[in-house]
Order: C-alpha cells, then sequence, then structure tokens
C-alpha cells in the first residue's frame, strides 16, 4: 500500500522541483515581508553571547547580534563588520578596531568603542559579581583602551593570533551596556538580550516559543554582501518541538517552514516531496572518538593502534548515515583551516589490528575477549547527546571491535554522571568528541589540559588524572594558539594533525554538519563558519 | 470536624516539608550537580580555575546543612531561586508553565471522567450481550496503549494528514485537542474498570433486589442505587490517578511541544537544575495533599454513613 504513493510522490516531487527551477530563474528578486516559522528541537538556555555555543542559543543570537568582523562562510577570510577596519601588531597582543558609525542597540543606545571595549573586557575577563564567564575564543586578554567613540584597541598578555577570528564568531556577539549589567543568571531570557542585529526579541514564552520582529532601521550588515538594509523577512516565529516525527511532519505539512536537526534515516522523505536538506560542515575537529591514556588499558600505543586500525568508517556512514556526513580524512574538517589530507594514517585493517593486539600481549581469553595479566580489554564510553546518532556510532564501533576479541560498553546515563565520570580516565577510556569553530584554535579547544582536555591529561579540571600528560602535544597546541606568523601557524596545525594519528590519541570518524531542513520557497538561508543558520538574508518565495 | 480538616492540613504541611527534605536529600545524592552540568559542559571550554571561581560565586560547595537550611529559607519567604540551566527565575517558569498544564490536566482529568463513565454504564446498559463484553473489555485495551505512540498517531492522522487541527502554532483551544485526548485515554482506563466492577458487585446486593421488587426501573435502578454506591472506590482512585496525569503530561507535553511542568521536570531532572526542582516537587506534593484532602472531606458528602462516624470519631 505504501511502495506506489511513494513513488508518485517521488515522481511529483521532481517533476514540482523541475518547475521550480525554471519558476525561480524568472524570480530571483527577493521578497519584502512575511512571517518565517523555525522549529527548534531543544529550547535556549543562557544567551550571555559566549554560551552561543549551544546550538539553539547560536541560531537565536546570531540574529539579534552583530559582531566586529564577518568571517566569510565560503573563503574563511575574515571581513568588516562592525568595524570598517582593524590593525593587528606584529606579534598579535594589540588590535584596533575602527567602528562603523551611526550604529544603535534595539534600546537606541549607541554601540561605540566605549560598548565594544566593555564586552571584550567582560568576554575576556569574566565578571565575577555578575558571574559572567569568559569566553572560549578570547585568550590572553588584558585590557581594552577606548582611543575615539569610534575607536577601540585591545591588549593581550601574549600573543593571540585567534583573536581576530575570535569577533566573528556568535559567542562575541555585541551587547548593550544594560545586558551586560545583568547578573549571569538572567540572561536566559531572550528579551533581556539587547543587540544589534537585523532582529529583535519581540516576545517569549520561555521554553515554548519565541518572537523576532525585523528592524527597520538595521543599515548596517556585513559590508561584502549583496543584501544591505533591514532584513526580508518581517517577523521570525520559533517554536520548541522536540519530537522529530513532528517536526518534519509539521514541515511536510507545511505548517513550518524550516527546521533544525534532522536525522540521516529521515533525508530521503523529505527530499521525495521537494524540500531541501542544508547540511553545513561545522569546519572543526571532527567527530571522533579519544582515548584516555591514563587508563592502562589503553595506554599502550600498540592497543590504540589497533583499535584505531579496526574501525571501519565506511561501514558506520553506509549503515547509519548519507552523503551530507562525509568520511573523516584528518583530525580536523577537509573544510577547516589547516587542513592537511591523512588517509594513510587512518586506514582499516583488521588483520593488522589482531597482530598489534597480539604484540601488545592481550591475548583472547576463554569467553573470546582479550586480556592481559587477568585484566580483561573491556572499555566504556557515554553516548554524547548533541552528536548526531552517537550512541548508534558507538555500537557499531563496538561491534566492530568486538570482532577482535575488544568489548565496548556504551553508556547513556543522566548529565550529572556522565560530567563526573567524564572526567575519570579509569570509568571512561573512551570518549566522543567534536568541536565547531573555523580557526585554527580549534584544536587546541578540543585537546589542551586547560581547555575541553578530549584526553583528560593532567592539568585540567580533572582531579582524577594519575600521570598521563604528553609535553609535545601540548607545545604544538601552544604554539597554534600563539604563533603570530600565519605560515608557521598553519604548519603547527599540520603537526597536531600528525602527531594525534600518529599516538592514535584520536579516530575521527566523520565530518559532521549541522542538519536542517526547509520549504522549497524559501530562499537565501546563509550559515555563518560552524554551520548556524542567518536568516538576515531569507525570503520567502509564495 | 473542624478539628479534623485542622488535623488534616497539619499532617499536609508535616508531609510538604518530608517532601522538601527527602527531595534535597535525594537531589544532593546524585553525581555531579547543575554547576557542574552547566559549566564544564564544551559550550563554554571553561578551565579549571574558571570552573572553580565560579563554584566559589554560587556557594555549591558549601556544608550541605547550610545549603539545606538556605534553601529551606529562601523556600518560606517563596523565593524559589533561579534556573542555573535556563537562566531565568524558577517563579517566572512556573508562571509560564503551571497554567498550561492546569488547563491540560484538568480538561484531560474532565474528558476521562466522562469517558470512563460512559464506557461503565454502557457496559452494562447496552442492548446486546456482545456489545456489553465489548465494552466491558475497552479499559484493559486503553490501558494498554503507550500515550507516546498514541500521541503521535494522532498527530499524524489528524494534523498532517487531514489537516483538521494544528500542531505548530494552534489557536488556545485548538492546541488543546489532540493533547486532551491523548492524556484521557489512560487515566479513563482505571476509572472505567473499577466503576464497571463496581456496579456489577452492588447489582447483586440484596437492596438491590428489594428495591427491584418495589417497582423501580432499571434506570432508576442504576442511577440512584448502584451509582451512588459505585462512584466512592472511583472517587479514590481518582485522587491517586493525579499522578498519573502528571507523568502523562510528560509525555504529551513533549510530543506536542507545549510548555508546561512536565517539560520543565523532565529537563530540570537532567541538568539537575536543583532549585527547579525542588519546586516542582513541594508544589506536586501541595497538589497531591490538596486533592487526596478534597476527595476525604468528599466522602461524608457522598455517603451518610461515613458522616457520622467521622462526626462521633473526631
Amino acid at each position: 500500500m505504501l511502495r506506489f504513493p511513494k513513488l508518485l510522490t517521488l515522481s511529483l516531487g521532481l517533476l514540482a522541483s523541475a518547475t521550480f527551477a525554471t519558476a525561480s530563474l524568472a524570480a530571483d528578486t527577493p521578497v519584502k515581508g512575511g512571517k518565517f516559522t523555525y522549529l527548534e528541537q531543544q529550547a535556549h538556555t543562557n544567551l550571555y553571547p559566549p554560551a552561543g555555543g549551544f546550538y539553539p542559543n547560536g541560531g537565536i543570537l546570531n540574529q539579534i547580534t552583530d559582531k566586529l568582523t564577518y568571517q566569510n562562510p565560503k573563503t574563511l577570510e575574515i571581513e568588516p563588520w562592525l568595524a570598517l577596519s582593524w590593525q593587528v601588531n606584529d606579534n598579535a597582543t594589540e588590535y584596533t578596531f575602527k567602528l562603523r558609525p551611526g550604529v544603535t542597540f534595539s534600546d537606541g543606545t549607541p554601540l561605540d568603542a566605549a560598548a565594544v571595549a566593555k564586552n571584550f573586557d567582560t568576554f575576556g575577563l569574566g565578571n565575577k559579581a555578575l558571574k559572567l564567564p569568559v569566553s572560549e575564543v578570547v585568550n590572553n586578554y588584558d585590557r581594552s583602551e577606548v582611543v575615539d567613540p569610534l575607536t577601540v584597541k585591545f591588549y593581550f598578555k601574549k600573543p593571540s593570533p585567534g583573536f581576530l577570528q575570535g569577533t566573528s564568531v556568535i559567542g562575541s556577539g555585541i551587547v548593550s551596556l544594560s545586558t551586560l549589567a545583568l547578573p549571569f543568571e538572567q540572561l536566559g531570557d531572550a528579551t533581556k538580550i539587547i543587540g544589534s542585529g537585523p532582529f529583535v526579541v519581540k516576545a517569549e514564552t520561555i521554553g515554548k516559543s519565541l518572537s523576532l520582529q525585523a528592524r527597520s532601521d538595521y543599515n548596517w550588515g556585513p559590508a561584502k554582501l549583496d543584501h544591505q538594509g533591514r532584513a526580508y523577512l518581517d517577523e521570525i516565529s520559533y517554536i520548541i518541538t522536540s519530537e522529530d516525527s513532528v517536526r518534519i511532519g509539521a514541515l511536510l505539512a507545511g505548517q513550518a517552514d524550516f527546521i533544525r536537526q534532522i536525522q540521516a534515516y529521515d533525508e530521503a522523505q523529505v527530499e521525495a516531496q521537494g524540500f531541501t536538506i542544508f547540511a553545513p560542515s561545522t569546519r572543526g575537529v571532527n567527530n571522533s572518538i579519544v582515548f584516555r591514556p591514563d587508563n592502562p588499558l589503553v595506554a599502550d600505543l600498540k592497543v590504540r593502534k589497533a583499535l584505531s586500525l579496526a574501525v571501519n568508517r565506511d561501514e558506520i556512514i553506509s549503515t547509519l548515515f548519507s552523503k551530507n556526513y562525509p568520511k573523516a580524512t584528518s583530525v580536523i574538517a577537509s573544510t577547516a583551516i589547516g587542513y592537511v589530507p591523512l588517509v594513510d594514517k587512518l586506514q582499516y585493517d583488521p588483520e593488522k589490528a589482531e597482530a598489534l593486539l597480539d604484540e601488545a600481549g592481550f591475548k583472547p581469553g576463554a569467553d573470546g575477549i582479550r586480556e592481559k595479566d587477568g585484566q580483561k580489554l573491556v572499555l566504556t564510553s557515554y553516548e554524547s547527546l548533541p552528536q548526531p546518532q552517537s550512541r548508534a556510532v558507538l555500537q557499531l564501533i563496538g561491534q566492530q571491535w568486538a570482532k577482535l576479541g575488544v568489548k565496548l560498553n556504551v553508556l547513556a546515563g543522566d548529565a550529572g554522571s556522565k560530567v563526573v565520570d567524564e572526567l575519570d580516565p579509569l570509568k571512561t577510556p573512551v570518549a566522543v568528541a567534536m568541536v565547531g569553530r573555523a580557526d585554527p584554535d580549534v584544536v587546541k579547544s578540543q585537546f589542551y589540559p586547560t581547555n575541553r582536555n578530549a584526553l583528560v591529561q593532567k592539568g585540567g579540571v580533572s582531579d582524577k588524572v594519575k600521570t598521563f600528560a604528553d609535553d609535545k602535544l601540548n607545545s604544538i597546541l601552544e604554539e597554534i594558539a600563539s604563533q603570530p606568523d600565519r605560515e608557521k601557524r598553519l604548519k603547527a596545525v599540520a603537526d597536531a594533525q600528525a602527531y594525534l594519528l600518529d599516538q592514535a590519541y584520536s579516530v575521527p570518524i566523520f565530518e559532521e554538519p549541522q542538519a536542517f531542513a526547509g520549504a522549497p520557497y524559501v530562499k537565501g538561508v546563509a550559515f555563518e563558519s560552524v554551520g548556524r543558520p542567518s536568516f538576515y538574508s531569507v525570503w520567502l518565495d509564495k | 470536624m473542624k478539628l479534623y480538616v485542622f488535623g488534616r492540613i497539619g499532617q499536609a504541611l508535616l508531609v510538604l516539608w518530608a517532601a522538601f527534605t527527602l527531595s534535597f536529600v535525594l537531589l544532593q545524592a546524585l553525581p555531579g550537580d547543575a554547576v557542574l552540568i552547566k559549566f564544564l559542559s564544551p559550550d563554554f571550554g571553561l578551565s579549571a580555575d574558571q570552573i572553580n571561581e565560579i563554584r566559589a560565586a554560587y556557594a555549591v560547595d558549601s556544608n550541605i546543612f547550610v545549603q539545606y537550611g538556605r534553601t529551606l529559607f529562601n523556600f518560606l519567604k517563596g523565593d524559589f531561586g533561579y534556573s542555573l540551566q535556563a537562566g531565568v527565575p524558577v517563579s517566572a517558569q512556573l508562571a509560564t508553565n503551571m497554567p498550561p498544564t492546569l488547563r491540560l490536566a484538568g480538561l484531560g482529568f474532565a474528558v476521562a471522567v466522562l469517558l470512563a463513565v460512559s464506557i461503565a454504564f454502557l457496559s452494562s446498559m447496552a442492548p446486546f450481550a456482545w456489545l456489553r463484553n465489548l465494552f466491558q473489555s475497552l479499559p484493559s485495551l486503553l490501558i494498554s496503549v503507550p500515550v507516546f505512540w498514541l500521541a503521535i498517531m494522532l498527530i499524524q492522522i489528524f494534523s498532517f494528514r487531514l489537516r483538521l487541527v494544528s500542531v505548530i502554532n494552534p489557536g488556545p483551544w485548538e492546541s488543546l485537542v489532540l493533547p486532551v485526548a491523548t492524556l484521557a485515554v489512560p487515566i479513563s482506563a482505571p476509572l472505567a474498570q473499577i466503576l464497571i466492577r463496581n456496579i456489577d458487585e452492588i447489582r447483586t446486593r440484596p437492596f438491590i433486589a428489594v428495591a427491584r421488587a418495589k417497582g423501580a426501573s432499571e434506570a432508576r435502578l442504576l442511577w440512584k442505587h448502584v451509582a451512588r454506591n459505585a462512584i466512592l472506590p472511583a472517587l479514590t482512585i481518582a485522587g491517586v490517578l493525579f499522578g498519573e496525569l502528571v507523568a502523562g503530561a510528560v509525555v504529551t507535553e513533549t510530543v506536542f511541544g507545549l510548555n508546561g511542568i512536565g517539560g520543565l521536570t523532565e529537563k530540570a531532572v537532567g541538568n539537575q537544575d536543583l532549585s527547579v526542582l525542588q519546586a516542582i516537587v513541594v508544589i506536586s506534593a501541595a497538589a497531591f495533599v490538596a486533592i487526596n484532602l478534597a476527595v476525604d472531606l468528599a466522602y461524608p458528602i457522598l455517603d451518610p454513613r461515613l458522616r457520622n462516624r467521622a462526626g462521633a470519631e473526631r
């Protein structure tokens, strides 16, 4: 009963998209006006801009705040936005920005040097009294200086070559002084986030819906965009719809225009009806599994190499994903800055893997699981909820490892247990890792002990680590974060990728996209460099 | 009677305090805490020192008795604190989420009662034996339908296929149709079951035979004699079903994308958002206590025998 109608809708869909393609050629002048319904999977949390890494937060902040600079998502070059021009000294410790005149926040106050200085003082140093944490992208910050009302200068204690790109990310969205005067606990109320962006928060029902309205006087979008002036849409309605089938069904039934988060297995039914899948790359550290060598089971390089060789990426991608999930060819995505293809270090070779485990002294026991000195090779990992089908990926890796005589336990667990256990290498010898950011700093963010510390080295938040620290890795990572010379910095990124794979610390699986779907009449959707949507140039062709 | 009511209110307060304390202890016993979950999340990428500063600012590592005393004191003042995860005052969250849940639960319950009474009476009044059998077995069917599945089926059929109601951006009443139906089904089943049992049992009692001998019609028998007796145990169950209602609301709210206490609880549990959870526990306990008190006070009104006993004993 299902087979035939499906074929029918498929061919109708093809027909529709074919006629549609010709129609869109005739009418590609953007139409102004209209209300846009966007279905989000999760409610936003705290909207303090440095918390914009959480996708639901980024999807809102990107519409209501502007950044000093604009990172062109195609070229990844930094272009003018609120800053018309900038100067960086030779060792990247002093940055001077010339601001665009006439920019105002939605409460009418001016966006001038004083406001920008206050923003980065807060993002760079935090504010203890208001409990505002520092931003991940602002490293080694010292102080700001207001040179004149439209010129602001920032000083850094150590070279910070990543800062320029750091001013372009969602986490560096400029907000008004009144927003920065609020304590952290109150910034979950979207109506209190006053930015200068093309949209303004009109109303919100916390945890349920949010309504944005276009600012009619907006005239300071990124300088090199074709679209200038106010946004085309009049209004955007965000509605939290956590159930996958409801989000997709509502889109297909015409109750919504655009949705976030669609799993690979749902892509076919959406595309079959002429709807569009958007899967922008996150341009950072690939979706990977990492080892915590402080755990004696994975302390031996031979064991880690064997486990890496036993992961069959092709099987994972063909079983669980689609063409929108490219196979990993290095630690970072092929669209990331400083990417070096290292396919020969990412081979699938189960026979060699067995030989390496034999060499390492792990011999198959009576139950088929390898063991050494009575220690069974049984590993544990938590699934990572934000990552697509994380549990299924881990279970499939578990099956691939099982053929080798290695057992992988996959835990779901509550947020509290996960956070605590992830700090203990004995409890979680394997973990899922991934960060998106279009700057080489992303590699340091992922692996450096005082940042996300994916390998759980000594010197991080965890007090459970006994000895493990890799000084060589850390010095490469420090070089990435502080080398002002671009060529040398990219060389460090290349070194880090090779080293992480040579040590088999990381087993990259695929390049993780952010997946969205939109109705065929939705035009002009753009994504910033890490895959968060921008609705500034969206218009409705209907 | 007055003494009885005061005694019950005293008991209720005791229950509330116990619920507060127990939930505090249980939440403390869980691994990790809200601050850790929030700030260790990779979205912030903070260093150990920065996290320790924040922990100190929130005083999460201070003495547990001090924390307990402070939280209890604030609660007594009516200050529920802030949700760490959502970044808004708990009172604001309750204000936006309570009314929709009350509306949903209230209507769901009303429809469930209607459904249960109809099933029960039809199962003893319907014309044919096979039809009566059908109605008698309906509760077992209804209780075994998973709420989650029912919700998705209703949406797929009535919203996406037939396009009768909108799930996204519905009107205030339109938004309630499918969720109320979803919620009413599992609640009505046990109620109907108990009503059917009681009706069957009471019909065999001698006083029914007497009434029938005096010439009462079947309908009069059912309404006047059977129903009044059958409704008491159902009332007790109704009080207990309130818990079911809240549990059902979690699923219903998630699937239909409604805001409400159910969804709020689910998120707060996941993130160990202490202040939100404590407020929800206390409010739910208060609702439970109030409903059971109302049920107890309703007994004497429905049953004159209990009226005398309550008066004599207390």
